[in-house]
Parts: C-alpha cells; sequence; structure tokens
C-alpha cells in the first residue's frame, strides 16, 4: 500500500493508478447493476453475490481437496454458476414479483443476496478465509508513474476494455436494440414482437456474468492479498457492492458508460482517502465515497456523463 | 372509507355482524392468552414454566426490534422511501444514549431523549439532500451514509470509545433482565401509540395520499416535502430510540455490532412483516430477533433437525433460513405476516372470521416513486 513517507506527489501517482486498478472493478459491478436497473429497474444487491458464487465454483473446481480441474475449466464453471444464479433469481424471484412495488423487489434481491452468503457460510465456514489461486504467476512487467503493475491488474483493465467495446457493439445490434427497447417501453416492444421475458433473462444473465467476473478478478491474487471469504463482496472492507452503487449513481443509474466512468472515479477518490494527508481521519476512505455522492446528488443529480436534465 | 360508509344509508337492512356471547368469550380467552404470553409468560409470573435470564434477555431484543422495524415502517410504509443505513441510525441512538449516560453522567431517560433527537436530525438532513429527487435516491444516500458511519464517526475514540466500546448502564430499578424487558415493552407501546395516533392525524393522512400519488397530493394543497420530512423525522426518532434500548440492554455498546448486514436483516424484518400494518412487523421483528438469537428453535425444539439432519450447525440457520423464508413470503404473500394474519387479527377486533381478510389492494400501489 501507501508508505506514510512517500511525498505528496509521489502518493498522488499512486493512488491514482490503485485507485483506477480498484475502481475498474467497481465499474463491472456498476455496469451489471445498471444492466439490472434498466430492464427491471430495481437495485439489484445479488449482483456482489453473482461475484462470489462464481469464486466459490471456480475453488471449488479447481482446489485440489475438491474436483482438481484445470484452472481454465475451474473459471468457465465459476462464470457459468454465476450465470445460472442470475438466470435463477430472474425467474423464480423477479418474475413472480413483476407487478410488486419496487421496494419488494428491492428487498426481495437482498433476499437472494443473504441467502447466498449463508450458504457460504454453512458450506465453507472452515475455515472461513481461503486463497484464490493466481491467474498469472507473480510477475510485474509494466511501469506506470514509477509503480510497477502486475499482470492481473493489467489483466483487470483489459477485461474492462473489453466489456466497454462488447456493450458498445452489443448495443448497437438488433438484440441490443431489443433490450434497450424493452427497458423503455416494455408493452409496445412486445407488440412489435420483442419478448420481454428472454429480454428479462437475457438481461440478468449478461449482468451476473459481469458479476461473476468482477468478482473472480477481485478474489484473485492482486499484489499480495489474494483471499476470499463468505459475501467478501458484499460486506466488509474489499467489499465492492456499495462503491459499485455509487459508482451507478454518479454514473446517473442508466448510463452504462456513466456506470464505468463513475466506477474509475470512485475508485481514485477512494484511493485519495488513503493518503498520508488524512491519517487523522477514521475511515477517510469512506468519507470520500459518501462526500463525493452528496455533492454530485447536491449539485449534478442527474449524473456526471448525462446531459439531459434532472427530472 | 368515510366515503363509502356515508354512501350506504343508515336505514339499510342490513345489521353489522355483532358476535354472539360464546363468541366474546372465544376471543376473550385469546385476548388474555396473548396478554398471558406478552405480559406474564416472560416475567414467570402467573406461569408453570420457569424463564431464565437469558431468554427473558433475548425477548427484550425481539421487542427493540420491533421498535426498529416500526421506524423502517414509517419510511418504507408510509412515505415511500427506502432507507439502507439504518445500523447507522440506530447506531448512533445507541452510542449518543450511552456518551450521555456514560460522559455526561445524565440519567438514562436524558439518553433516551437525545437518542430520538440524534435520530430524528439524521433522518431529516439526508431526507433533505435525498428529497431534491425522487425514487431510489434516499436508498442510496442512506446506504452510503451507513458504510460512513460504520467505518468514520463510529471510530471516534472519544465518541464511541473504539474496539472496546461504551457502557451504557441501565436505568435504576431496571437493572435485572426481566424488569428490564417491561420498560422496553412499555417503551414498544407508547411507540405503537404514537404511530397509531399519527396516522389518525392530518400529517397521517397526507403522508398517505402523497405516497399513492404525489402529483394529486401535491395538487390538493399537500405539502409533500414537509410531509415527508416529518414521516423522517418521526422514523429516525423511533431508530433512536431502538438504538438507545438496545445499547442499554447489551451494557456496552461495541462498534462491530452495526454492521452493513444488521441494515439489510432490519429491512427484511419489516418487509416480510407487513408495510403498514402495525402488528405484522411486530411480529416480523419478533421473528426474526428470535431466530437471530436462536431461541426460536428452542422454543419449537427444532435444533435436532437441522443438526442432525441437514448438518447446518444452528449458529447458520438464521442466515439460510431466514433469507429463504423471506423469498417465500415475498412471491406468495407480498402483504407479509400482516396479510397471513389479518383473518385473525380482524375477528379478534370483534368481525366475522374471514379466510380472505387482508387481501385487499393494499399492496398493489407503487410503494417507491422511482
Amino acid at each position: 500500500m501507501i508508505v506514510a513517507a512517500a511525498p505528496l506527489s509521489e502518493q498522488l501517482g499512486n493512488a491514482l493508478v490503485i485507485g483506477v486498478i480498484t475502481g475498474a472493478v467497481y465499474s463491472l459491478l456498476a455496469v451489471g447493476i445498471v444492466l439490472v436497473y434498466k430492464a427491471s429497474g430495481v437495485f439489484n444487491f445479488a449482483q456482489g453475490e453473482f461475484g462470489t458464487v462464481a469464486v466459490y465454483l471456480a475453488y471449488v473446481a479447481s482446489d485440489g481437496n475438491y474436483w482438481g480441474l484445470p484452472f481454465g475449466i475451474a473459471l468457465v464453471i465459476g462464470l457459468a454458476g454465476a450465470v445460472a444464479l442470475g438466470l435463477l433469481t430472474e425467474r423464480l424471484v423477479i418474475r413472480p414479483l413483476f407487478d410488486a412495488p419496487r421496494v419488494t423487489l428491492l428487498v426481495a434481491t437482498a433476499g437472494v443476496a443473504l441467502f447466498a452468503i449463508g450458504v457460504q457460510f454453512w458450506r465453507f465456514n472452515d475455515p472461513a478465509i481461503r486463497s484464490f489461486p493466481a491467474i498469472f504467476k507473480e510477475s510485474a512487467r509494466i511501469t506506470v508513474l514509477g509503480i510497477r503493475i502486475s499482470d492481473q491488474r493489467i489483466l483487470i483493465l483489459l477485461v474492462l476494455a473489453a466489456l466497454a467495446v462488447v456493450l458498445v457493439a452489443f448495443f448497437r445490434s438488433p438484440l441490443g436494440l431489443a433490450v434497450l427497447a424493452a427497458s423503455q417501453e416494455p408493452v409496445a416492444s412486445e407488440l412489435v414482437g420483442v419478448s420481454v421475458r428472454k429480454i428479462s433473462s437475457l438481461t440478468w444473465a449478461l449482468a451476473a456474468l459481469f458479476g461473476g467476473l468482477a468478482g473472480i478478478l477481485q478474489a484473485a491474487p492482486n499484489g499480495g492479498i489474494g483471499s476470499f471469504q463468505p459475501g467478501f463482496l458484499t460486506f466488509g472492507g474489499n467489499g465492492a457492492l456499495i462503491p459499485g452503487f455509487t459508482a451507478a449513481v454518479l454514473g446517473g443509474m442508466g448510463s452504462l458508460p456513466g456506470a464505468v466512468g463513475g466506477g474509475l472515479i470512485i475508485g481514485v477518490v477512494e484511493a485519495l482517502g488513503g493518503l498520508s494527508l488524512f491519517e487523522e481521519v477514521p475511515g477517510a476512505r469512506s468519507v470520500m465515497v459518501f462526500g463525493i455522492l452528496l455533492l454530485v446528488l447536491l449539485v449534478r443529480p442527474q449524473g456526471l456523463f448525462v446531459r439531459r436534465a434532472a427530472h | 372509507m368515510a366515503i363509502e360508509e356515508a354512501a350506504v344509508p343508515e336505514t339499510t337492512t342490513k345489521r353489522a355482524f355483532v358476535p354472539t356471547p360464546r363468541g366474546w368469550v372465544a376471543r376473550g380467552a385469546v385476548w388474555a392468552a396473548i396478554a398471558w404470553f406478552v405480559l406474564c409468560y416472560p416475567g414467570n409470573f402467573l406461569s408453570p414454566f420457569e424463564v431464565r435470564s437469558l431468554e427473558a434477555d433475548a425477548a427484550t431484543q425481539a421487542i427493540v426490534f420491533a421498535v426498529i422495524a416500526l421506524s423502517l415502517n414509517v419510511l418504507i410504509g408510509y412515505a415511500g422511501q427506502i432507507s439502507l443505513g439504518h445500523q447507522a441510525f440506530v447506531g448512533f441512538g445507541s452510542f449518543s444514549s450511552a456518551y450521555v449516560v456514560t460522559d455526561l453522567e445524565q440519567e438514562f431517560w436524558m439518553g433516551l431523549v437525545v437518542a430520538a433527537l440524534v435520530g430524528a436530525i439524521q433522518a431529516v438532513v439526508l431526507g433533505a439532500v435525498a428529497l431534491r429527487l425522487s425514487g431510489l435516491y434516499f436508498a442510496l444516500i442512506t446506504l452510503s451514509y451507513g458504510v460512513m458511519a460504520e467505518e468514520s464517526i463510529f471510530n471516534i475514540e472519544s465518541f464511541t470509545g473504539g474496539d472496546a466500546g461504551k457502557d451504557a448502564p441501565r436505568p435504576i430499578g431496571f437493572e435485572s433482565n426481566y424488569r428490564y424487558y417491561y420498560l422496553c415493552l412499555g417503551i414498544l407501546a407508547v411507540v405503537l401509540w404514537i404511530d397509531w395516533r399519527m396516522m389518525r392525524t392530518k400529517g397521517g393522512r397526507a403522508l398517505l395520499a402523497l405516497r399513492e400519488n404525489p402529483r394529486v397530493a401535491a395538487s390538493l394543497g399537500i405539502n409533500v416535502k414537509a410531509f415527508t420530512l416529518l414521516a423522517f423525522a418521526v422514523g429516525g426518532a423511533f431508530a433512536g430510540i431502538g438504538g438507545s434500548l438496545l445499547a442499554h440492554r447489551d451494557l456496552t455498546v461495541v462498534r462491530v455490532n452495526f454492521e452493513f448486514r444488521l441494515a439489510l436483516v432490519f429491512v427484511l424484518m419489516t418487509v416480510v412483516g407487513g408495510l403498514r400494518s402495525r402488528s405484522g412487523v411486530v411480529l416480523g421483528a419478533a421473528f426474526f430477533a428470535l431466530l437471530g438469537n436462536g431461541k426460536l428453535l428452542d422454543l419449537l425444539h427444532l435444533g435436532w433437525f437441522f443438526e442432525d439432519k441437514l448438518s447446518l450447525p444452528i449458529d447458520f440457520v438464521p442466515l439460510v433460513v431466514g433469507p429463504l423464508l423471506l423469498l417465500l413470503t415475498l412471491t406468495m404473500y407480498p402483504g407479509g405476516i400482516g396479510q397471513q394474519i389479518a383473518p385473525v387479527r380482524e375477528w379478534l377486533l370483534g368481525k366475522r372470521f374471514d379466510r380472505h381478510a387482508g387481501k385487499v389492494k393494499e399492496v398493489q400501489i407503487t410503494d417507491v416513486r422511482a
């Protein structure tokens, strides 16, 4: 982490680089949150748990004590598990509650998250903290602003960039346009032959896939820390769900590029909270995140990257 | 409702249902059983059972959770705004009360009042920011605030005592677990009474109207912002009171007790209880509190089933079973426990037993203006 004695300029550079990388994981989660919000109008609290389910499945598949499969196959199994959970949530929880108040839906997704966490605690409590296999042998080939960046971290950025490209292409394709149409005018979309149900399943599957990616990237050894525990994405110091939500709001809650940008900003702001300048302030990181959320809501409530006026 | 009643002429031949004498006796017996269970059973009066001190403490937790759930009910059920940082409202109340009693050496009652005030102020300030926007933003701002409070405010040593926590002695005369239970029960009764009276005033009616449709309410001359802020103030005050009671129940307030997880449990118990149903909310809170501290399984002797049949340790039962019950409740009975007990409640109040009571459109309104 940051050495307290380092000069401020060096600390700033460090915070910027680290922040962008942490922020990339937040962006991944925020993109999933925004996708679901557009499709179902619900704040999906299970988004983080899509990630942990992928992590636990990949761990079980690859670990020698369990199935002992090759790592690549284990990762695919993990992501497939996340997608399956996303589809199940949509089918068993969201669809029966289609006409229910939004608050009920929100609580239902929180219920899915708590259930997933409960099962993780039940099955993997001893030991609670486990370590995930490294995606790469720890090596750092690239140096930015005097900081060596591990390959794992480069991978996080690459995944995010690839995702952005894929999403842009997807929303230009007929299927992507159908997703947009179904989210804006479900009835009219049905009339022109778009199956709103299929679109809803598709969106949840996509969101769960991004959640799974975020989880695996967060759990894999990332310059030292490579441990995970039940519900680690939702709760605790490593939690990415709340920064993810804040990122989505920063981006205006409906904008995918906004969610990506918001995640990066939250990452950097959080890293700035770790400067030695704020050593005296307890919990400076979360104060910074809360502060920026308040500021955005007071000054620019429609989101940072949205041009239309606030409603 | 009032309009419908007025529309029916008084000369109609259809008489209102009046229970037979035998019906009154049956209702009275059930009321007496409930009163015995709440008033006598935990304190070992007129009771063949022996309730231990720790079990009375668990019952106190159920009562305190009921106060907290009622506070969330005001926010979610009446104002239509979700709070996801309720652990911070409650925790702030806990620490303020402990601070007033331990550091300022004031009476417990002073701590209670300060906790209620602090709770109200927090909710109003956050609410004022969130009301600039529509929809789910109160949820987000409270979410972020909760995490901030947990990591920052609750870490200020002089206020919260750091990791060691802060002492919160019980008031004189209520030191034992049994007596403290009755104190909390009394305060729950007061909170219930305030809640009930509030919904009968102009403010309460205005809240109901503006939750259903803020635009129509505004056009009728209701000051939407002022009344929503009123609801925030009342909800925040209840949360502070709950926090204060929780602090003095535990005798020490520790920071780690106020994690985000707690906020989710609070929301779960309120919604499962059934929004806008006071009896449902209280039952939901008691259910989750007793499930959480393991007393419910003891009471029903179900522990062996989970340990032996499912190899699920009792500690994890609430974590696994609670959310599952929640999902089942939500998808099958969106009105929560309040809807399920509605027939019994109506019967107890002197109406006919109607299996379909409570299935009115109560829960079809869009609760949150997203």
